[in-house]
């Protein structure tokens, strides 16, 4: 007590306190709070069964519909007054929206992030066969298109997982190393895509409290299913306007810029550009100036 | 050591030489002599200088491998990704720059971090002769030079900005070109005047890399040397303190003192804008790819320094868009685009006059003012700042709707009333602060500071001990200057002034004279009084003596 109370009057007792309550509040929180590893556990926990291997299940489909769907799309896949009719949305549509994380909704009335998906990849499989086959027909999901990469609890051994994954970079690298044409791929991008997704695939505004999501995470598989089916505010890119082969130039394109190093420096400002190069150049580069201007007048100061 | 010491014989040999074919000795001792005050914020200027050899220094750099050509070529080099790409020579040589050449992209970084700086620097130091009064006679010249430096800033940083021929560069082009065909009448003829044809044509980029490195750097060079050489004639202007008045300037001689400390400030500079250059990424042309008319994208803006024009273009409505003989006129970019910055830059450019006609204070003043003595103005600069640094803010609205997940409709429609209801409520904070501020420096004055010593009186009272201020601080106290209220009575009075033939004085004559006198009402009625207040003669016992005594003249 005494050590405090001896420094408690001193000039820079405030910000001690400031930087204390700041620490507290900020490991407390990052404590206490749920993030994507814990409600990743709870998923996983909830889902008591294994996921089965090979054959599509259309029962468990039939489940999944009727159990997290249906209450809002309608048991025929026919909407209500809060969920669009979904009969002609297609299989790639379903994928996207539930691989994403996005599909169930919490929030009919919100647009929705993109977060852990609630089911597992042969979930949705199922769900994507029993809608096919009961629901109602759209596009399909581009099954040929690098879809999410394996993850180690649906593997029963490290070396059947580490087969897997291996597979899937091979066929991911084979996806992008096959777009040859990256002019193609750039011009398609910045005509049609980056006003909204911005140059760098980081999202951005839309009217309306709507925004365009960032490209980082999604997959070529969702990418396209994207394009596709105009999930949200975007619009539909069928085959037809961006051919299959435009397509992987496009997408090749977006993960080539997102795997490019930042050549510039360590500190890429994620890539934000100008707003966040302003904000450096005055709060580190003129302050530490000014701090220097500061510092080398002040010795003077003293003596005068 | 003695004081009559010589220099050593080989310096005399030299210095003699010299001097027998220049006679410098007596100019260079005079200019060696020179006193420079010893504040942090008589340094701000000078950042502006430092960052702008450094920006020549690797501007003459980059234009070795720069080609000023929209002539477009197949890329073929070492950055790989974009091999194959139709692009123009610009881009290409940039990417040169950046990849070919060793050292390239540093000092390319470098070249930018500096421009980033070089404007800012120019803000703050600007802010800091605005906010002390430095503008006032005799220096309402260097100010003026002070506004064309930095508007020719803002508009070289835009020209260079738009050199690399990459996607953001375009970009900008494209708006200046907008903002151009908004003009009445002449606007197509402009733009095809400055394109050479229609946008984007083939001669922007040569045209703009001559304006780029060659007009606009040399008239900022002369401005600059102007700046100097009216400066050294005046010499600074210097806070209050002791021994400082209109006639004497004291601190550092030029030689060896403020020398010293320059030279190694410029280093500090340079280290600072070499730091953030190697370690942070600034304007990733490579990343960004070529621009083509075709091409836009979200989450662009200008540099910072044009963040308030672009902001400006974001928020103005268009509701007052019309047509005339089938001619549009878009008010909605003919005022974001002209009138506000005009009206920015005009402002700060007329302030000294608009501010010497209110006063009608035409002495010449070498001691700053302390912002909290001139209310009024401290008020007008703040809200300034606010009306700028909203525009600015309004320049981000995007990136501030998707980092922050607002709406970004709502954006728009905070920022359009902010920035009409913002500077207002800038302006009334700003000056009650500089009044409460006075208000406490005649108590300080008239009590001494509180030691922080609680001591009991033997009826049972408890009172604080203040303690004398020293001398310096009385003197910076004092040089608070009267300032003569101009109220209603006094506008009265002038207007009913008569002389003997029943002619009225002149100066309160018709709409100006009128307008004049309403405004130095409005500019001297709030301020708190310091006649009669002498140092540490208040009631030692008496905490609330202060308010007793208050002249009631403030309100």
């Amino acid at each position: 007590m005494k050590w405090i109370t001896a420094r408690r009057r001193h000039p820079l007792a405030g910000y001690v306190v400031v930087l204390l309550a700041l620490a507290v509040f900020g490991v407390g929180y990052a404590a206490l709070a749920p993030n994507a590893e814990r409600a990743e556990a709870q998923v996983l926990a909830a889902q008591s069964s294994g996921p089965e291997e090979g054959a599509v299940d259309v029962s468990e489909g039939r489940d999944i519909w009727n159990r997290s769907c249906a209450s809002c799309h309608g048991l025929n896949g026919g909407g209500s007054g809060n969920a669009p009719d979904i009969t002609t949305a297609g299989g790639a549509a379903i994928d996207f929206q539930v691989s994403t994380g996005r599909m169930p909704s919490s929030n009919p009335d919100a647009q929705m992030p993109r977060k852990y998906p609630a089911f597992s990849r042969s979930e949705i499989d199922n769900l994507i066969a029993f809608y096919e086959q009961e629901i109602g027909k759209g596009p399909a999901v581009p099954v040929d298109v690098p879809g999410d990469a394996p993850l180690r609890e649906d593997f029963e051994s490290e070396e059947a997982y580490e087969k897997a994954n291996e597979e899937y970079k091979a066929e991911y690298d084979a996806y992008i190393a096959g777009a040859d044409d990256v002019e193609a791929g750039m011009k398609l991008y910045l005509a049609n895509c980056a006003h909204c997704h911005s140059w760098s695939g980081a999202g951005g505004g839309l009217t309306g409290g709507h925004w365009a999501p960032e490209l980082t995470d999604a997959t070529p598989r969702q990418i396209y299913e994207a394009m596709v089916t105009g999930p949200g505010q975007m619009p539909v890119f069928n085959d037809l306007a961006i051919n299959p082969d435009d397509k992987q130039e496009l997408i090749a394109y977006v993960k080539d810029l997102q795997a490019e190093p930042d050549a510039g420096g360590p500190f890429a400002l994620n890539r934000v550009g100008q707003v966040a190069e302003g904000l450096i150049g005055w709060t580190v580069g003129l302050t530490l100036i000014i701090a220097c201007a500061i510092w080398i007048t002040a010795k003077q100061r003293a003596h005068d | 050591m003695s004081t009559d010491s010589q220099a050593p014989k080989a310096l005399r040999g030299v210095g003699n030489f010299i001097d027998d074919r220049f006679h410098l000795a007596k100019t260079g001792e005079k200019n060696l002599r020179k006193v420079f005050p010893n504040h942090w914020s008589f340094m701000l200027g000078e950042i502006a200088l430092y960052s702008f050899i450094i920006l020549l220094v690797t501007g003459v750099f980059l234009t070795l491998w720069f080609k000023p050509s929209m002539q477009e070529i197949v890329y073929d080099g070492p950055y790989e990704r974009l091999n194959g790409v139709l692009m123009s020579e610009a881009y290409a040589s940039t990417l040169h720059i950046d990849f070919g050449v060793r050292g390239g992209f540093l000092v390319r970084q470098i070249h930018h971090w500096a421009a980033l700086i070089f404007v800012a620097s120019l803000v703050v130091h600007m802010l800091r002769v605005f906010f002390t009064g430095a503008f006032r006679k005799p220096r309402e010249i260097n100010w003026l030079i002070g506004v064309g430096i930095f508007t020719l800033a803002m508009i070289e940083g835009l020209f260079g900005y738009s050199l690399p021929d990459d996607l953001p560069s375009g970009m900008g082009v494209r708006i200046l070109q907008g903002v151009m065909l908004a003009l009445p009448l002449v606007g197509t003829y402009v733009s095809m005047f400055l394109f050479g044809g229609e946008f984007p044509g083939e001669d922007i980029i040569s045209r703009l890399y001559m304006l780029h490195i060659l007009l606009i750097p040399g008239i900022l060079l002369a401005l600059i040397a102007a700046h100097f050489m009216i400066l050294w004639h005046q010499k600074h202007t210097q806070y209050p303190g002791t021994g400082r008045t209109n006639k004497k300037v004291v601190g550092t001689p030029m030689f060896p003192g403020f020398a010293v400390k320059a030279g190694g400030f410029f280093f500090f500079v340079f280290a600072v804008t070499v730091g953030l250059s190697a370690f942070v990424q600034i304007n990733p042309i490579h990343l960004f790819g070529p621009f083509t008319p075709t091409s836009i994208t979200s989450g662009l803006q200008p540099d910072w320094y044009m963040g308030f024009m672009e902001g400006s273009l974001r928020i103005f409505p268009n509701w007052l868009d019309f047509q005339i003989f089938g001619y549009a006129v878009p008010i909605g970019v003919l005022v974001p685009g002209l009138v506000v910055p005009g009206l920015i830059f005009g402002g700060l450019g007329a302030w000294p006059f608009i501010e010497r006609w209110i006063t009608g204070d035409h002495r010449a003043h070498n001691v700053a003012d302390r912002p909290r003595n001139a209310p009024v103005r401290t008020g007008v600069g703040v809200a300034g700042i606010v009306f700028y640094g909203l525009l600015w803010l309004a320049g981000s609205n995007d990136i501030l709707s998707h980092t922050f997940s607002i709406s970004l409709y709502w954006t728009t429609y905070f920022f359009r009333v902010a920035v009409i209801v913002g500077p207002i409520i800038g302006f009334i904070v700003a000056k009650r602060i500089c009044l409460g501020l006075q208000r406490r420096d005649r108590e300080t004055l008239e009590h001494g500071y509180e030691s922080g010593t609680i001591q009991q009186l033997p009826s049972g009272e408890f009172i604080e001990v203040h303690k004398e201020s020293s001398a310096d601080t009385v003197h910076v106290l004092e040089s608070k200057e009267e300032v003569d209220r101009i109220d209603a009575e006094t506008i009265s009075s002038i207007e009913a002034a008569t002389d003997a033939n029943g002619v009225e004085a002149p100066a309160a004559r018709g709409l100006k004279g009128r307008l004049r006198a309403k405004l130095a009402h409005w500019y001297t009625k709030d301020n708190v009084s310091f006649e009669g207040v002498e140092a540490h003669t208040g009631h030692h016992l008496h905490h609330g003596a202060a308010e007793e005594k208050e002249p009631a003249q403030t309100h």
